[in-house]
């Protein structure tokens, strides 16, 4: 919950329309897959040049992740 | 969990007046806003070293007045990404002193708590990916860009203490062989600990040298100083 709690703060700050941030979280024993949707537009403001940001946000949930004990995966779709 | 603005600054400056100019422009206020505390009257050092800096406390007589809107943009957004990484931690906030003309101010973020070794596991790929995260959130918050920096209360101070050891090497190490010796390059945060480290020194001098991330401290014996025998001629 937590990690989807993050990914939201962060989505919700960069994109222009965060009535359509979404983002599913599926769990798995101690895996836990995170996808976030954008509107269309946004997906540049949530994937930055070279995809840096979404891997700046993969690098705060494993550190999220690593406090809980879980595992995590993140894609934006 | 501690929210509060930082109110209250302590600068360290090889003279009273100015580690009272450094303070002053970490709080972003002026003379008459603050009430300043002399915690240590520096000297200079002699060519040994020794020198002890001056040291003062400025708190800002309003509070509120403390509360510059893009620092606090800034603070908000880092403790709230700390809130929801399940971080425990404070925050605090203050401008960066420029080192000279080349150089802008920046919003320093200090992260305060317990058990914050994970956000520097992995060589600081947490910080640095809060600190860009941070940086591109305030800019759209903000509309314009704000240079955002991080630190990690302790790690800071232990490299402080690294650097003022390197400083006082490499001023040993210039006396000795007459030469100037050239540090790695390094923030400027990193090179004005350097500079005041040897500022008081009566064996050397320093100067920063060179562009953008391959600047570095260069440390210059003065003339005539530690040679056994001056040049002649």
């Amino acid at each position: 919950m937590a990690m989807k709690e993050l990914v939201e703060y962060i989505a919700k700050a960069l994109v222009e329309d965060p009535a359509q941030v979404h983002i599913s979280e599926v769990v798995t024993g101690a895996n836990v897959h995170l996808e976030l949707m954008v509107a269309p537009d946004d997906r540049g403001r949530v994937i930055g040049q070279n995809g840096r940001i979404a891997n700046a946000i993969r690098s705060l949930l494993w550190v999220a992740a690593a406090q809980e004990g879980h595992r995590v995966t993140f894609d934006i779709v | 969990m501690a929210m509060e603005h930082r109110a209250s600054v302590e600068t360290t400056a090889p003279t009273v007046g100015e580690a009272v100019e450094r303070g002053l422009a970490k709080l972003g206020l002026t003379r008459e806003q603050v009430e300043i505390v002399v915690l240590e009257e520096g000297r200079k050092g002699s060519l040994m070293g020794g020198g002890i800096p001056s040291r003062v406390r400025l708190t800002a007589l309003d509070p509120t007045a403390a509360e510059d809107p893009d620092l606090e943009a800034a603070r908000t957004v880092v403790q709230e990404l700390l809130e929801r990484m399940r971080v425990t931690a404070s925050t605090t906030a203050e401008w960066t002193v420029p080192e000279d003309e080349h150089e802008t101010r920046h919003a320093l973020i200090e992260i305060h708590g317990q058990d914050l070794g994970i956000m520097v596991s992995r060589r600081g790929e947490g910080l640095a990916a809060m600190q860009y995260l941070a940086r591109m959130m305030v800019g759209r918050k903000l509309g314009r860009p704000l240079p955002v920096i991080l630190d990690v209360e302790g790690f800071r101070r232990r490299r402080e203490q690294q650097l003022r050891r390197m400083a006082r090497r490499a001023a040993e190490q210039a006396v000795e062989r007459g030469r100037t010796i050239t540090l790695e390059p390094m923030p400027s945060n990193e090179r004005r600990i350097v500079h005041i480290e040897l500022r008081g020194h009566e064996g050397v001098t320093t100067e920063s040298v060179g562009v953008g991330r391959q600047r570095k401290v260069t440390v210059v014996p003065k003339a005539g100083a530690g040679a056994d025998e001056p040049p002649s001629g």
